[in-house]
């Protein structure tokens, strides 16, 4: 027999079912049987760490947010910063300093040896689809041109001395503007600048002051 | 937010700690040892908080109890107590009760040793007894607890009374 329907009808008082319900050892146990209370200490404690679990669960929650977006915020920023100034610029510097290493290691510094810039000049004409001004400096003897090859175009290379020393002036048509800047790259010394819709690049391993007068003599004449 | 965790919690605090008695009988029962039952009431206490979220207004007593006795299970085949059960034919196959054992289990000293007999109950019998005549749950919830079909739980009470019968009997004698 059910013992909930035993426990109703002894409630009901039925000495029958109350009969069953003192006889049957399932009813006994419901009966009887001792039901652990828990104790009062164990509710205390329980709440506080309840209180404590949800106390740590806000900031971790808000803590994750937070850094999550602080990651993706500075993925973009390193993303754009790689796109942006890195890559083309850095880029741009080591591929002019590779062309300069090329000419001076190679059978291919000059493709127009002269000293005459009337010579150099009218060489570039029939070859590229700009004029690059070909200037004679004092102390920094023209000795030639060539043609150079950079990201997509073609590019004049034209070559001055000093002593020993060799400088490699790249220029090529450009519509970005940017104000003379010089680095150092592996100890080789580079300044650009721009100037007349042209982007320049000097390489030379003179030292920085004479790179300097290089190109401000340049600039100036 | 705070505020969502704050509200969680006197929620949780409403909904599920009035069954603390509930839970700390079953573990009491399951692990037979008081300080065990209180430590792994308050673990699961902490699990059914973290996982409040499933919660879905069902009967919180019984998901409670759920989570308790998983609690349980697991620290108890963590320290090796295998919870066998060992087919007993012999103890199914009992004929139904006698007038004479009937008026023995009045007895007095049957009830004083109803609490040995029940902890001497394998650990899945003693799960579906306690479930089913200290907490009144139906074959369906204590299934769903247990996690065995209806047949199961019905088979374990079965076999489970028949035992505490021969061993009240047994201490009668």
């Amino acid at each position: 027999m059910n013992c909930e329907i035993a426990r109703r009808m002894s409630e009901a008082n039925d000495p029958a079912l109350a009969q069953h319900q003192r006889s049957c050892p399932s009813c006994i146990v419901g009966a009887h049987a001792r039901y652990y209370e828990a104790p009062p200490a164990l509710e205390q404690k329980i709440r506080a760490s309840l209180r404590r679990e949800a106390a740590v669960a806000v900031p971790w929650r808000w803590i994750a947010i937070v850094a999550s977006i602080l990651l993706a915020v500075s993925a973009v920023w390193n993303f754009t910063l790689l796109r942006s100034r890195i890559a083309p610029r850095q880029l741009l510097a080591e591929n002019v300093l590779s062309a300069h290493l090329r000419s001076l290691n190679g059978p291919h510094l000059l493709d127009v040896p002269s000293t005459d810039q009337h010579t150099v000049k009218p060489w570039f004409a029939g070859k590229l689809d700009f004029s690059p001004p070909v200037k004679e400096l004092d102390g920094f003897p023209l000795l030639g041109g060539r043609i150079e090859y950079f990201e997509g175009h073609s590019a004049a290379a034209l070559v001055y001395g000093r002593r020993a020393h060799i400088v490699n002036l790249f220029v090529w048509p450009s519509a970005v503007s940017t104000p003379e800047s010089s680095q150092t790259h592996n100890g080789y010394q580079m300044r650009t600048w721009s100037a007349s819709g042209m982007t320049f690049w000097a390489v030379s391993d003179l030292n920085p002051a004479e790179l300097a007068d290089f190109v401000a003599l340049y600039r100036r004449n | 937010m705070a505020f969502d965790s704050a509200r969680k919690l006197a929620l949780f605090e409403q909904s599920v700690l009035p069954h603390l008695n509930a839970a700390y009988n079953l573990a009491r029962w399951l692990t037979r040892s008081g300080p065990d039952a209180e430590d792994l009431v308050q673990e699961a206490s902490l699990r059914a908080f973290r996982s409040f979220g499933t919660f879905q207004g069902q009967d919180a007593r019984a998901w409670l109890l759920a989570i308790v006795r998983n609690t349980c299970f697991t620290f108890l085949k963590k320290r090796g107590d295998q919870p066998a059960i060992e087919f007993d034919e012999q103890a199914h196959s009992v004929a139904d009760e006698s007038p004479d054992a009937e008026s023995a289990l009045l007895h007095q000293a049957a009830v004083g040793s109803l609490n040995h007999c029940l902890e001497a109950l394998p650990l899945e019998y003693r799960e579906a007894i306690v479930l089913r005549e200290l907490e009144e749950l139906s074959y369906k919830e204590i299934s769903e607890i247990a996690r065995v079909p209806v047949g199961t739980v019905m088979s374990r009470l079965a076999r489970a009374r028949k035992r505490l019968q021969q061993c009240l009997e047994g201490a009668l004698r």
